[in-house]
């Protein structure tokens, strides 16, 4: 389901299914070339929406197909800004950076990555918000041209 | 809704190369363990990775070439990687692959230096 929510805001609900997550991406990077970001920054909010929403089916919602994961897409102080919600209780265990001579020594999982890849390709990244709904990933990106024409 | 991975091996001089067809993701892992293990690539010293430039490629599909990338260097073989957008370059970079892998801009000029 996609709606948009009032003027700047668009809002996708997805099922609890992986392969999904790439109608989120497929939304984000078309609300982002409507505000004007440049293709490179585009396709780093594209992996990022996909790592966010993975994450919230996988370990949030636990792959129950009952759940629903939430994205939200607004514009906000010179940013875009993307909110994933899924119905879990946050991130207990948030890893570092990975450690790539680690991995292929097998001494640390293979993945792992999804977090890593957020942190590194957006401006903001902010996790384990609680509420009564659930658990939210906020994620921004800068406008190059924070004041924007009324579209 | 994923486009189905297929990977043909060839091989080329004294180069094996995987033609990555389609998504790369978690999922992709048997496909890439059949293609690793395939007669061609068995016991080459040098593999080359071709990826679909417009293919989609997750955390869960660098943690499928991870595994590759171990089990390559512990049978002390060398991979470079090939079509890969700019993008995912720089994803790559970013995760570390680059140290166990040169990426080239063509096939052509992954088999000129490999060779």
């Amino acid at each position: 389901m996609l709606r948009e929510t009032n003027k700047r805001q668009v809002e996708i609900i997805l099922p609890t299914k992986i392969g999904y997550e790439r109608m989120a991406m497929a939304c984000s990077a078309s609300f982002a070339k409507f505000w004007g970001l440049e293709p490179e920054r585009i396709e780093d909010l594209k992996t990022a929406v996909s790592e966010a929403c993975m994450n919230a089916m996988e370990h949030g919602n636990k792959g129950r197909s009952e759940t629903r994961v939430v994205v939200n897409l607004w514009l906000e102080g010179g940013y875009l800004v993307v909110q994933v919600r899924d119905e879990g209780t946050g991130i207990r265990d948030i890893p570092g950076d990975p450690d790539i001579h680690k991995k292929i020594r097998k001494l640390e999982p293979p993945r792992g990555l999804g977090l890593f890849l957020m942190r590194k390709l957006m401006d903001q990244v902010e996790y384990n918000k609680i509420t009564a709904e659930g658990h939210t990933v906020r994620m921004a990106l800068k406008l190059e041209k924070p004041d924007l024409p009324a579209k | 809704m994923a486009d189905q991975n297929k990977i043909i091996v060839e091989t080329k001089g004294t180069v094996a190369v995987l033609d990555i067809k389609g998504d790369v993701t978690g999922a992709s892992e048997p496909f890439f363990s059949e293609a690793y293990h395939h007669p061609d690539a068995d016991g080459t010293g040098k593999l080359l990775l071709k990826f679909d430039g417009e293919a989609y490629i997750n955390s869960g599909g660098i943690a499928v070439l991870i595994q590759l990338l171990a089990e390559a260097k512990r049978n002390r073989q060398r991979v470079c990687i090939t079509g890969l957008s700019a993008h995912f370059k720089k994803v790559f970079h970013m995760v570390g692959i680059t140290r166990f892998a040169d990426i080239f801009p063509s096939v052509e000029e992954a088999l000129k230096e490999m060779g």
